[in-house]
This record gives C-alpha cells, structure tokens and sequence, in this order.
C-alpha cells in the first residue's frame, strides 16, 4: 500500500471514532441521568432550534448565483406543509418547482 | 404506551414504520453521496477508500469537508479537527434522541446500533415523530434506509462519473432543506410562540454564522435559543411530563 493510501486508511478510522463518540456517548449516558421538568423542555425544544438552524442560513446558499432558488423552493414546501400534505409530496413539490425555475427563469451552464 | 411484551409482529411495524418515515430522505441522499463520491475521487481516494469511508464514518457533511480539506492539501490533524467540530452537534442531537420516553426505557445494545444512524435527518425525522412511534426500532428502520442510500449513491459516484443530467442534481439540493420545512412547519402554525423561537433562531444562527465559523453558530444558536424558549414558549403537558411518565 503506498504511503498515501495507508494515511487515507488512518484518516478514515480515526474519523469513523471521533464522529461516532458523540453519537455513541449519550446513547450510554442519556438513561442513567434524571432530567427536572425545566431541563426536558430544554430538549424538547431543541429539535426546532436545531432544524430552525440547519434551515438558516444554508437555505440561501443551495445555489450561491440564484438565491430565488433555494428560498421559493422551501417556501413551495411550507405552503404544503401548512397545507398539510405528506413531508414527501412537499419535498418532490420543491425539487419540481426548483426544476422548473432553471428550466425557465435561471437556465444552467449558458 | 408503556407495554414491556410486545408482539413480533407489534416490532416489524415500527421498523417499518421508520423505514416509511425515512422515504423522503433518499432523495437527498443520494445525489449528495454522488457529489461527496466525485470529491473524493479528484482529491486522489480510491473506490474503496470512498466507499469505506461512506460505511465506517457515515457523516454526509464532515466527509464532504473532509474530502474537500484533503483536495487542498490540508494536514491530517486539520482534517480530523475539522470534523470533529462539525460532529460535534451530534451530541445534542443524540441527547434529544436518547431522551424521548420510550428510548431511555431500551437496552443499550440496539441503542449504541442506532446512535451511527443519527444524521441531522434523521434526528429531524425521530424528534418530531409522536412519542408513541419513537422507539428504537423506529430509529434503527430510518438509519438502515438512509445508510443504503447513502452508500449506493457513494458507489454510484465513485464508480461512474456524474450520469445526472446537471439540472437534475442541482434540482435535487433543495431535498434536504424542503424536508426540514415540512417536517418543521406543522408544528408551528398552531404554536405562535414556537415559530417566533423558530424565526429567532433563523435570524441568530444567520448573523452568528458571519462572525464565526458556521459549525460553532450552529451549536450555540441551537442551544441559547432553546434556552431562551423554556421561559416563553408552551409546548403543552406533554413536553414538560416526559421523566415523571416513566
């Protein structure tokens, strides 16, 4: 094995532990602590932080050029979802919109 | 909600049930192993070592960064630093995981198994499923779809070049992100209180991300704003309750 490829083998385990620990860590812990009303509120809102997050501010960087689209296409999925349809339909109704924007308002590669 | 002797058939179900949950998710996992895959073979990784790197490490960010980071010629000190920070969020994801009801109840066995499925997807998908769903199994049936996704697509791009029509790939990023509006937004628009939290974090982790590095905005918006939400916001009973139901 050339020397390149054993550093990638040990980059790759060592990654493999050091992201697994902190998954790994609460699943052992997580029981054996008592949470008071206070703190289990603290983590029950934590999700919607969390995705509030991950929504913003990446959202307005799908595509970097056209910031149109990743902002219309999370708003077509918000509107369905408020309008209560599956998370699916509101997924494939955001690519579908995001299609039909570089098909006819931001054309690729010209 | 509490049984302790369940039928076979009762544990297939929630299997299945996360196996039906995690659906949506293949969309964005696919083309983004595809992406992580055309990476990591121009950064000079073989097949194997791409696709290795998908089964053992199962980050679909840090290995995107890490693979990015090797590119550029970066130490490996620097990559590994790198990405542990970007995994560090995972702590808290996990911890919201553990913590639902029917979790702290289960061996630590197949919770150990599941903790290497939780993504930011999935912990979006598990965290906003009702209680009654949320158990290991359910966990352990969105991890193995999302896993296989995102190995087949690492294959895919590993061993082909990019065989999707460009407008299709750059149509598919959006996936991940609708998904986390639609799983979010039903929950706000009966809850004022909550989507005010939401649009607080919007607006925190935006400004923060400019300031610091966006894996460390992440955290601390994720956890001051929901710290900030304990005094206003009402989740009902039922969020408060979860430890005196045990």
């Amino acid at each position: 094995m050339t020397v390149n490829g054993s550093k990638i083998c040990i980059l790759i385990a060592l990654m493999a532990v050091l992201t697994y620990l902190p998954r790994a860590i609460p699943a052992v812990l997580v029981d054996k602590l008592k949470f008071g009303p206070k703190i289990n509120k603290f983590l029950n809102l934590i999700p919607y932080t969390a995705m509030a997050a991950l929504i913003f501010p990446g959202v307005f960087t799908v595509d970097s050029d056209n910031y149109a689209i990743g902002i219309v296409g999370v708003a077509a999925a918000a509107l369905l979802a408020w309008r209560k349809c599956p998370v699916m339909v509101c997924v494939l109704a955001a690519i579908a919109v995001d299609f039909a924007l570089y098909m006819f308002v931001f054309p690729l590669g010209v | 909600m509490t049984k302790s002797v369940k039928s076979d058939g009762n544990k297939l179900n929630c299997y299945i049930d996360g196996l039906r949950a995690g659906v949506p998710l293949i969309l964005g996992y696919v083309p983004a192993a595809i992406a992580y895959a055309l990476i990591a073979r121009q950064a000079g990784f073989t097949v194997w070592q791409t696709c290795a790197m998908s089964m053992f490490v199962f980050t679909g960010a840090g290995q995107m960064l890490a693979v990015g980071m090797y590119a550029r010629g970066a130490s490996m000190a620097a990559i590994l630093i790198a990405t542990t920070l970007l995994g560090l969020r995972h702590i808290i994801m996990s911890i919201c995981c553990m913590n639902r009801p029917s979790m702290r109840k289960e061996k630590t066995a197949p919770k150990l198994m599941a903790a290497f499925g939780i993504t930011d997807e999935s912990f979006s998908v598990f965290c906003t499923v009702d209680d009654s769903k949320a158990n290991v199994r359910f966990l352990i049936g969105v991890f193995a779809e999302i896993w296989l996704s995102w190995n087949v697509g690492t294959l895919i791009g590993a061993l082909s070049s990019d065989f999707l029509p460009a407008i299709v790939t750059a149509s598919l990023s959006i996936a991940l992100y609708a998904m986390f509006t639609a799983l979010l937004t039903p929950e706000l628009t009966h809850n004022g209180r909550l989507a005010l939290l939401v649009l607080m974090t919007a607006v925190c982790n935006t400004i923060l991300g400019l300031v610091i590095s966006p894996s460390w905005a992440l955290i601390i918006s994720t956890l001051v704003c929901a710290f900030i939400g304990v005094f206003f916001v009402d989740l009902g009973t039922e969020g408060e309750n979860d430890s005196e139901r045990q």
